[in-house]
Parts: structure tokens; sequence; C-alpha cells
């Protein structure tokens, strides 16, 4: 009996828990930001390191970060390293608006989550959150608030890392 | 055991009287992060409110604002 009551506690916190690293990712199929006609589903980006980065125009932490996000993908080949956006804007023009001006020339893949379903499913404790995941899909690191410049310096290490993987 | 379980189903019960509090989550406080939520919008007319204020409770000098002075204006 006390072997049972154990087994359910475990599965209770393990089915109210938020993903974390070592987990696998939460698979999503999202429209474009640009182009609400294609998605992209998370199955797709299998190969390459991914940085998901759940975010918000009206969130002052996601717009303080976005430039750093820009340089960094302009640092390593789409093909091997991918920044993934996810909006959950309540009107997807304000997330185009304020891409605009930081992102002019679209580095950066942009969907966009309409019923915030990411954000529920990783039980993000906080905006902007970001999901560091390898090639095989598995969570490397969680990334709670705006990253800095130097929060940046050693994320660039861990991703040329799971790169040469 | 049935002391566990009875304390567990006790608490339940409980729960169904308590006030339900609805917790917001970071990824749902869009209308909240707009400006017109903000409990002072105009930032000058509250520090210029914050000076009346310090002045007529006498509590302070008055903080600096446009306009220095008694406050009266």
């Amino acid at each position: 009996m006390k072997k049972l009551l154990l087994i359910s506690l475990l599965l209770l916190t393990n089915l109210f828990g938020a993903p974390r690293e070592g987990d696998q990712e939460i698979a999503f199929e999202l429209p474009s930001l640009y182009t609400p006609q294609t998605t992209l589903a998370s199955s797709s980006l299998r190969g390459k390191v991914v940085l998901l980065n759940l975010w918000a125009s009206w969130c002052s932490g996601c717009q303080e970060e976005m430039p750093l996000f820009v340089k960094l993908q302009k640092a390593y080949p789409k093909k091997q390293f991918e920044i993934v956006l996810a909006s959950i804007d309540a009107d997807p023009q304000n997330a185009r608006n304020f891409l605009a001006n930081v992102d002019k020339d679209k580095h950066l893949t942009s969907l966009y989550d309409k019923d915030k379903s990411l954000p529920k499913a990783y039980r993000c404790p906080g905006m902007p959150s970001s999901f560091l995941i390898d090639k095989n899909g598995k969570i490397i690191d969680v990334y709670i608030g705006s990253l800095d410049d130097e929060s940046l310096e050693k994320l660039k290490i861990k991703i040329t890392q799971l790169i040469g993987k | 055991m049935k002391t566990i379980f009875l304390s567990i189903a006790f608490l339940v019960l409980l729960g169904g009287c308590s006030e339900k509090l609805v917790r917001v989550m970071p990824y749902e406080k869009e209308y909240f992060a707009q400006d017109k939520m903000s409990l002072s919008p105009i930032a000058e007319r509250a520090e210029q409110e914050g000076h009346i204020f310090l002045i007529r409770e006498a509590s302070a000098g008055g903080e600096s604002s446009f306009q220095g002075g008694c406050g009266c204006r």
C-alpha cells in the first residue's frame, strides 16, 4: 500500500512538473509569424541545435534580449544552429512591428503561438523563457528572464560544444 | 494508512470551502503590461503630486520637481 502511495505521488509530481534540463522538448507545430499559412514543426528542427525563445512584444525583458539574439543567430549558420521565436502576443501585428525594427532582415525564425500553448506546456515561471535544445530534441538548458552579454558568451560556448557533438 | 486517506479526503473537502485564487501566469500579463494599467501612467505628474503631497504633509522638504517652492501650484 505504501509503495502504491509513493508511486502515485511520484506520478503526480511528474505530471505537474515543468520540463527541465535532460527532458525531451515538447513537440509543437506553429504557424509562421510572417506567413501564417506556413507552419514549422519541432520535428523538422532535429539535427540542429535550437534556442527556443518564448516572448511577447509587451515584455520589456524580451525586448532587451532580442538584439542579442539577432547577433547570436548571425554568428552561426542556420543549418547548425537556429533561434526559434514563439510570440504569444494577442495581436501578432505587435510582434511583427517590434521585429521590423530589431530584426529587419528576418534572421530569426519567428512563429506565432496564438493559444500560448508552449508557455502553458513548459509552465513558464517567467517571461521571457528560452530553452537550449540539442540535435536530438533534448533540453540542455532553461533560461528564465532575459539574457545579457555575459550569459550570451556562456551560451555561445555551449552552442559550439553541442554543434560539435 | 486509513488515517492518511481520511486526512487527504478531509483536506480536499476543506479545499472546496476555500476562496478560489486565480494565479495570473507571467505569459498572461499582456493586459497588465499596458501603460494604462500603471498606477501613475504620467511620470511627471506623479512626481509633481509627490512633491505637493510631501509639502502638505510637512514630513519632508519635498522632492525635486519641475517647480520648487511651496507646492501650492
